[in-house]
């Protein structure tokens, strides 16, 4: 029994210490890993530096002022996207492109980052912009006419492209025309899987459920390739050694912001805050605090607001 | 329809599943019943070892740790090999519970004029046990079966292009996830009800009126 006891003592302890190690650590721990290689400092500043909208901006009776008035603002996104919205583990903070930008959104109308997180997937987005469940979806949400349809979106706010993932001593694949014939493994929810189709009609694609299962698809062999956008692709790329990101993107994926369709003052007024945190600076600090850290050689200069179908 | 080529492509893949698995989980259910009821100590700890560790699992962890875990030590079978194990590996522990519950509708006076006619374990079991069991199994196997068919469309997480799977394919080309699911729970219920009328059928075709 006392063996057993002092045995416990020694697990415990190690747990303890493998944790404060994670948090104080500064190195290549999984602690500082798992915040996707975002800058949390940067984005803490960032923050504080967000504009705030005049009470002018926000009539009474809109969807802005019924957000102002919860003090909360309803978000629709993940907390498992490396780069763009990913939950640190070890401090439970929600960082990236896409969760700090919808902070900003949320301190620009109420005056402070509050926001409720939803999870949405590509099957739900819609419905729960449609139905009120949240105010704004932030979730690397592609602009198309078809969604457009549904709700409206407000942006573009960052272009990504489908970019190619493989093993790392694969040399066969370096262009999205060397997946013809080839096994391809993409997300589940995600517009790479018609985009495989379109350029490389010869490929097999198998769709997993998240992003962490098609990465251990290509690492095991069960795929030659994973095609998604290479924002999270080279954030996978950052933290697991064994694969490599090749090619430059193949397609165009303009991000936009979803709001309800039912509240069109919502995407104008989204679009107002948008054109000012661009000029101001602070859409570059963030991009180089979060997907500058795994993105080199592309200019960050946001693309044009409401310049792609579907805005 | 523009959805049912592709819909009609994953039912096949779901039926597959479904009847691959299903009839793997009989085999390897009812030899364990048997060791659970059989006068072996060991094989009776065995199977209850089985029971314990598969039943209390999710299924989707257990698909996950098939298709991901498995490679990682030196086996890896296709997609939908594993998807085909891992389905028969659950529903063997279902089955198993249910061919032990039946064993025991059987009175025991049976099993003991079956083995005072000088009939072995074996023979008492398969001529006289058995036969007496599977009739009060009809309706707890169709459980199993339709709990199998249900579980099938978890496999499209690990890129088994079942129904769901490709339902969720066929939402991202036209964005109308509504219809395409309304489209996959149509052909989930046929399964099931057709499957549930079919059980009732043959329970009734092997009933005994006493």
């Amino acid at each position: 029994m006392g063996r057993l006891r002092t045995s416990a003592a020694v697990v415990a302890a190690a747990v303890l210490l493998a944790a404060g190690g994670c948090g104080g650590d500064s190195g290549s721990l999984p602690g500082n890993g798992a915040s996707g290689g975002n800058d949390v400092d940067a984005i803490d500043q960032i923050l504080a530096d967000a504009p705030v909208a005049p009470d002018s901006a926000i009539p009474a009776g809109t969807l802005m002022a019924s957000i102002k008035q919860r003090g909360t603002m309803n978000v629709g996104g993940t907390d498992a996207g490396p780069v763009f919205s990913i939950r640190d583990p070890v401090t439970g903070k929600l960082t990236g492109f896409d969760a700090d930008l919808s902070m900003m959104l949320a301190k620009y109308i109420i005056g402070k980052p509050s926001t409720k997180l939803s999870i949405t997937t590509v099957d739900t987005r819609e419905a729960m912009l449609q139905n009120g469940t949240v105010d704004a979806v932030f979730a690397t949400y592609t602009i198309t006419p078809g969604r457009a349809e549904k709700v409206d979106f407000a942006g573009p706010y960052y272009s990504s492209g489908d970019a190619i993932m493989v093993q790392k001593d694969n040399t066969t694949i370096t262009e999205v025309g060397d997946l013809n014939g080839k096994n391809v493994a993409t997300e589940g929810n995600s517009t790479a899987a018609e985009a495989i189709k379109k350029f490389a009609p010869g490929a097999t694609v198998t769709l997993f459920q998240d992003d962490a299962s098609c990465v251990a698809a290509v690492r095991q062999g069960r795929v030659d390739a994973y095609v998604l956008d290479q924002g999270i692709l080279l954030g996978d790329a950052t933290k697991v050694p064994d694969v490599k990101v090749v090619g430059q993107p193949f397609t165009t994926e303009p991000y936009g912001i979803g709001v309800p369709k039912q509240n069109p003052e919502m995407k104008a007024f989204v679009n107002t805050w948008l054109q000012q945190i661009e000029s101001s600076g602070l859409w570059n600090r963030l991009y180089a605090a979060t997907v500058g850290k795994v993105v080199t050689g592309t200019s960050p200069k946001p693309p044009a607001i409401g310049g792609v179908p579907g805005t | 329809m523009r959805y049912l080529p592709d819909l009609l492509g994953g039912l096949v893949v779901t039926l597959e599943l479904t009847v691959l698995s299903f009839l793997g989980a009989l085999v390897l259910g009812t030899l364990l019943g048997v060791a659970r009821v059989s006068p072996v100590r060991s094989l009776r700890a065995f199977g209850a070892a089985y029971v314990g560790a598969l039943r209390n699992v999710p299924l989707l962890v257990l698909l996950v740790l098939f298709v991901f875990g498995l490679p990682d030590v030196g086996v890896t079978y296709s997609l939908f090999t594993s998807a085909v194990i891992c389905l028969a590996l659950y529903a063997a522990a279902f089955v198993c519970e249910t061919v032990r519950s039946g064993i025991r509708t059987v009175p025991l006076g049976q099993a003991e004029a079956a083995r005072s006619i000088g009939l072995t374990f074996g023979q008492a079991l398969r001529h006289v046990i058995l036969p007496q069991a599977f009739r009060a199994m009809v309706q707890p196997l169709a459980n199993v079966f339709i709990g199998v068919v249900l579980g099938t469309s978890l496999v499209a997480a690990v890129g088994v292009a079942d129904l769901t799977n490709r339902g969720s394919a066929l939402t991202l080309r036209y964005d109308e996830p509504l219809i395409v699911f309304a489209w996959a729970t149509a052909f989930y219920v046929v399964i099931t009800l057709g499957s549930g009328v079919l059980a009732g059928r043959l329970e009734r075709a092997v009933r005994i009126n006493r």
